[in-house]
């Protein structure tokens, strides 16, 4: 077997050789700064994008001034009441209502970090699927298990009756068999609600999820896995000490976007699934402005929430990046 | 050579163990994934009426092809298609070279300001100003009613330049260096160094952006009232909500349920929604295989070190 | 350097952005000659966009009544339906904010229709007016419509020939309680002293049939969940059977002698709710309530999976096939000894939505003279709300037979009893149902009277549509309830019917913190009267009442529900008025 030694040493060389790039760049940089060589040129090649985005992402905030109005749509900005602050006065009327708002976003944030933790998977799926050698089955494995993805959170939920439902496939099987004498309630209950929203989260994003690291696979540098091979690596410490810290990167810039979106969980799929019964746990902060049905005649209460959850993104993104860079030595953006 | 075709050669009984789990466990999420797929598949087919009731679950029941026939009798549909198809293709090699570009281009510690409008790109992912200032500007702009909104709002994607951006970094340094002695200048030294090898990537982007760009409907339903732009999802999608509005309409009502009467006896039955869904995700599924074969693995990066 | 230059740069931002937000307002038509009668024909062909909240429908109208229309004013509709567009008020607002919503609108009137005249959206056809002779037979209800407006800007639908304290309903009310009827007979007509008389009835039938045709359990009641709003909206019909229906969270009573809210331990929302309850208990709740939406229900139903309908529009309309009917099986209301079914009536000043001209239109007075056209006779037979059984084209779909009646065609009897039929090409062709006006808003009601033939312009009234479709189950039906003719019939002759005077009553729009508070308060509403109806026993229902009370007034009920009162007494009101006015 191949010694412990040989194999840090592949994996030290790949990391000092990305060190290496990263002095190279770090003293270029400071060249520049000394040496005043920033290009203006380079900039100018992209200012027309930013134009773009200038004009269908910053212009329109001038739309967040709705929130402190009673805006509608018909009489204008100049014929509707201006409230102040009356909207976000009302996220924090009374207790009960702030019990709520406290139940809404722990089902938020619960359904986000267990999102956050299973994120790994597509990760482990691209690198597991990578050793399969079979082309024709890793290429069937690929597009079939991107399916779920296509299907809208409505269909799902007309699956997932048909399967689930009191009358439904696996209850009807399960009795057949004499496993159960009563139907199991998997969709009318307020047990495990996170765990089974997060499994269908898993199943649907699962393969899509995977195409970024496959491609990043694709991308790695043949000639480590040979020297690797030639030192003795088996497949293991081949998928520990290359692939894996070679997709790290990606990871962690996705790891970053999706804490940023903590609060973001969506709303179709909690909207199909929610009854009387599991609202309580289901009512993620995006279903729970809907229901209220504040974004329906209320536009400058949606404006206001969506002001709120704007700013908690943008603080949780610089704060996160923040910490990397006090731990890891790099920003991730 | 020899030592590895040895090693090779020495498949040890780990080995098979591990390629026969490997094997069972993706068999079994393909199962996972596709049974769905096929569910609607088969509800398709089946009668309408059974179907509704969710007992459709193995093999079709009362096969019948007439959700396809009213599907497909859709007035509007071939024009909507080539419009769908339009701006999938534009609106895809517009965001895949932009964001290539893009980038590429953060990736230059030489730009002015690189970190600051990097992160004014990033930061727009979180944020939304809400439907109407932004229904103001497009139409302050003249992209109402026009091809174009398809395209120009999506051109700058910032998850996919944080996604070539994170490829290119990991490419080798020296193939800028090597270009810039030659005495390249920026734009030569991404289309013709760079551009070539970024396949995978812009594999995934262009996987991404056309499944996005054909999927898509809100823009239809917010910027377009003229038919001749719609597109296919659009039309779809109106095709199921016609008689299926019935629960807004309903709560709407505040008791009165008389005046939804009519509606609630003229239901699109579940069926024709798995129809449509079906066939909109039959391009997707033919198309895909053929980005598959950009995901092989980096052959040139080799040639750098030699 | 670098700071000043950015800040250089936002300031230049900020200027376009005013520039750019002013571009916006949109300015009226300049005013036209005023005219005695409008054009006989139009030269140009136009397409008008119509902005139509009720449509099912989006597009470009097709077969006989776009040919009709195309013939009439060279007009072509494209309709734009945000029920179908999706998004909610999404294309509302939109179209809205860019100043255009659409060249005929048709919405709600009260506050919407307020703000679209006070942003300057809706045009002001006081001009065109005089012109509009089949519009002024209900030029009360256009007045009264365009009250304290200075001008007139909404005409009204829904108008009709009836007085206010008649039904606007037709042959079957909106509301009542719709059994099995061969499974009743099979029983022997066991008597119904009250709706709680009922559990005991549902169940003897349960075990006479506890399997449909397709094998699938039979229940009592099967519930779903997609239209809640104010409440658990199963959970209100029952109480329309006595008499009540839901303003906000009140349930008033059709004549105002009782107002209730709807938490009110003692009132009629929660006696349903432990009725349901107690049916569970028995075994006659479908567990799939549950979970399922009215796509699947609607399927139980057409199977014979339900016994119990709140609706003739679903159980019958499911259920009663010529097939079933034919072998006396079907939906017909229950014999409830103590009900005074609800019934809303013909409201004296129109329906809820009105019909208005844009602002930006290009030719209003095209689109003035086919809102005329809509309450002419010929309009009225075209135009109908889809299914409600107007009955088509004179001509087309029926025409006077001998006796000077009208009657029904060959094509009319197809396309309305046997399933439809394709419209001949000199009409429009294509099949029937597709051509049918896709406006979706009655301009007058089918239950109206046509001047011209005595009878309405429901062919469902017409003798000569009634004798053709007697069968098994009406005639035994009709030989139990003392020889009625229809539903309504026997309602009315026993008393058994309670009439809400159609005041076209709009309650005012809540307050943006009264709306809140709503909002939250339904959701809680919702979610607990569900598992009430599921509760395991007596103490669990008692208590998941208890801290529904209490929820919902820690949330704010008691505010909502005093206005709400306030408006159900004003309501109320409003229709004593209505009804002394028209009786004079």
């Amino acid at each position: 077997m191949v010694s412990q030694a040989v194999l840090t040493e592949v994996a030290a060389t790949a990391i000092e050789e990305s060190a290496d790039t990263r002095k190279r760049r770090r003293g270029r940089k400071q060249r520049t700064e000394r040496g005043g060589k920033t290009s203006i040129g380079m900039f100018l090649c992209i200012a027309p994008f930013l134009v773009l985005m200038f004009l269908f992402s910053y212009f329109p905030l001038y739309g967040w001034v709705y929130s402190l109005y009673d805006y509608k749509p018909a009489l204008g900005l100049e014929g509707s009441e201006f409230v102040g602050l009356q909207w976000f006065q009302m996220l924090v009327s009374s207790p009960t209502q702030m019990a709520q708002i406290g139940q809404v976003l722990l089902n938020t944030l619960a359904i986000s970090f267990l999102g956050i933790a299973t994120s790994v998977l597509p990760l482990a799926f691209a690198v597991f699927l990578n050793e399969i050698r079979a082309k024709w089955f890793r290429n069937s494995v690929q597009t079939l298990t991107t399916l779920p993805n296509f299907i809208s959170w409505v269909l799902v939920y007309m699956i997932a009756f048909s399967l689930f439902s009191s009358s439904g496939l696996v209850n009807n099987v399960l009795t057949d068999w004499g496993l159960i004498s009563t139907p199991i309630k998997f969709l009318d209950t307020d047990q495990n609600v996170w765990l089974a929203m997060t499994l269908w989260s898993i199943w649907k994003g699962l393969g899509w999820g995977a195409i970024i690291y496959l491609a990043a696979i694709s991308g790695i540098d043949q000639s480590l896995y040979e020297s690797a091979e030639i030192d003795g690596a088996g497949r293991f410490q081949k998928m520990w000490y290359i692939t894996v810290p070679q997709l790290m990167p990606t990871y962690l810039v996705l790891l970053l976007l999706s804490i940023a979106n903590l609060l973001n969980n969506g709303m179709e799929q909690y909207y199909v699934f929610q009854n009387a019964f599991n609202k309580q746990y289901i009512q993620v902060l995006d279903l729970y402005v809907y229901n209220i049905g504040m974004t329906g005649n209320s536009l400058s209460m949606a404006t206001a929430i969506g002001m709120l959850k704007s700013v908690i993104s943008v603080i949780l993104l610089f704060s996160v990046n923040w910490i990397s860079k006090r731990v890891r030595g790099t920003s991730i953006v | 050579m020899t030592a590895i075709a040895q090693h090779q050669a020495r498949r040890s009984g780990g080995d098979i163990v591990f390629a026969i789990v490997n094997y069972a466990v993706f068999g079994l999420l393909v199962v996972i994934c596709a049974y769905p797929f096929y569910y609607l598949i088969i509800n398709s087919i089946s009668a309408n009426d059974i179907s509704a009731l969710g007992d459709v679950r193995l093999w079709p029941i009362g096969f019948h092809l007439s959700n396809y026939e009213q599907v497909f009798q859709l007035k509007g549909l071939p024009l909507a298609a080539v419009v769908s198809v339009g701006r999938t293709v534009i609106g895809t090699v517009a965001t895949v070279l932009a964001s290539a570009f893009l980038g590429f281009m953060f990736t230059q510690e030489r730009m002015w300001a690189r970190k600051f409008w990097y992160r004014f790109t990033i930061i727009t992912m979180y944020f939304s100003a809400g439907l109407i200032p932004v229904f103001i500007i497009m139409k302050n702009l003249g992209l109402t009613n026009n091809f174009w909104v398809y395209v120009l709002p999506w051109i700058v994607q910032p998850f996919n330049i944080i996604l070539v951006k994170t490829f290119v970094e990991s490419m080798p340094k020296e193939l800028q260096e090597a270009a810039e002695l030659d005495g390249a200048n920026i734009m030569q030294i991404f289309f013709r160094v760079y551009l070539p090898n970024m396949t995978p990537i812009l594999a995934t982007i262009a996987i991404f952006s056309a499944v996005a760009q054909w999927n898509s409907f809100q823009d239809t339903l917010i910027y377009i009232t003229d038919q001749s732009l719609y597109t296919l999802q659009y039309l779809l999608y109106m095709f199921i909500n016609q008689a299926s509005s019935l629960a807004a309409a309903a709560q709407d009502a505040g008791g009165n349920l008389g005046a939804i009467a009519a509606a609630a006896t003229s239901q699109t039955p579940t069926s024709i929604r798995m129809t449509v869904s079906v066939i909109v995700v039959l391009p997707i599924i033919f198309i895909y295989p053929l980005f598959q074969r950009f995901f092989v693995k980096g052959i040139m990066l080799g040639a750098v070190k030699g | 350097m670098k700071l000043n230059r950015k800040v250089a740069l936002v300031a230049t931002a900020m200027l376009t952005a005013g520039a750019l937000v002013s571009c916006s307002a949109g300015t009226a038509e300049p005013e036209k000659t005023a005219s005695g009668s409008f054009p006989e024909a139009w030269d140009e062909t136009i397409t008008i966009d119509v902005f139509d909240g009720l449509a099912n429908y989006m597009g470009i109208q097709q077969g006989w009544f776009a040919k009709l229309v195309k013939d009439k004013f060279n007009m072509e509709l494209n309709i734009i339906a945000p029920n179908v567009a999706g998004g909610g008020d999404t294309l509302y607002n939109t179209r809205v904010s860019a100043g255009d919503l659409g060249d005929l609108i048709i919405t709600d009137k009260g506050q919407k229709l307020d703000e679209l005249i006070e942003g300057g959206l809706v045009a002001d056809v006081s001009q065109y007016y005089p012109a509009m002779t089949s519009a002024a037979e209900y030029d009360k209800a256009v007045e009264k419509l365009n009250e304290g407006k200075d001008g007139v800007y909404a005409f009204p639908t829904s108008v009709s020939s009836l007085l206010p304290t008649e039904p606007s309903e037709g042959l079957n009310p909106t509301f009542g309680p719709y059994v099995r009827w061969d499974l009743y007979k099979e029983l022997g007509y066991p008597e119904i002293g009250t709706l709680e008389d009922l559990l005991p009835i549902l169940k003897d039938m349960q075990e006479l049939e506890p399997k449909a045709e397709n094998g699938k359990p039979v229940y009592g009641f099967s519930l779903f969940k997609d239209w809640d709003g104010n409440m658990m909206v199963t959970g209100k019909q029952p109480t329309t059977f006595y008499g009540y229906d839901e303003i906000g969270f009140v349930l008033a009573k059709a004549d105002g002698s009782d107002y209730q809210g709807i938490l009110d331990s003692d009132g009629e929302y929660i006696r349903t709710m432990r009725l349901y309850y107690e049916a569970n208990q028995l075994g006659l709740v479908d567990p799939e309530s549950t979970t399922q939406n009215y796509d699947t229900l609607y399927s139980k139903f057409q199977n014979g999976q339900v016994l119990f309908s709140w609706w003739p529009w679903l159980g019958q309309t499911a259920f009663n096939t010529e097939d079933n009917m034919a072998a006396g099986k079907g939906f017909e209301i229950a014999p409830l000894e103590d009900m005074t079914v609800f019934s809303y009536g013909a409201e004296a000043y129109g329906g809820k939505q009105v019909f208005a001209i844009g602002s930006k239109a290009e030719d209003p007075e095209r689109i003035a003279a086919f809102v005329d056209w809509l309450y002419s006779a010929e309009g009225a037979y075209a135009n109908s709300a889809q299914t409600q059984g107007s009955a088509g084209p004179q001509g087309l779909t029926w025409d006077l037979n001998d006796a000077g009646e009208p009657e029904l065609t060959e094509f009319g009897t197809k396309v309305f009893l046997q399933g439809g039929g394709n419209v001949p090409e000199e009409w429009g062709g294509g099949d029937y149902a597709d051509g049918v006006s896709a406006l979706n808003a009655p301009s007058v009601l089918p239950v109206s009277v046509d001047p011209a033939t005595g009878y309405p312009y429901s062919y469902t009234f017409w003798p000569s549509y009634q004798e053709a479709t007697a069968n098994a189950l009406t005639d035994d039906w009709s030989a139990h309830m003392g020889d009625a003719t229809n539903t309504m019939d026997y309602l009315e002759s026993n008393d058994k019917l309670l009439v809400a005077p159609g005041a076209s009553y709009t309650a005012p729009a809540d307050s943006s913190e009264i709306e809140t508070l709503r909002n939250q308060v339904k959701d809680v509403v919702v979610q607990y009267s569900w598992q009430m109806v599921f509760a395991e026993n007596d103490a669990q229902f008692d208590s998941l009442l208890k801290t529904l009370q209490e929820t919902a007034s820690g949330l704010g009920y008691d505010k909502v529900l005093e206005v709400d009162m306030t408006n159900a007494k004003d309501q109320n009101a409003q229709r004593e008025a209505i009804a002394a006015e028209f009786t004079e």
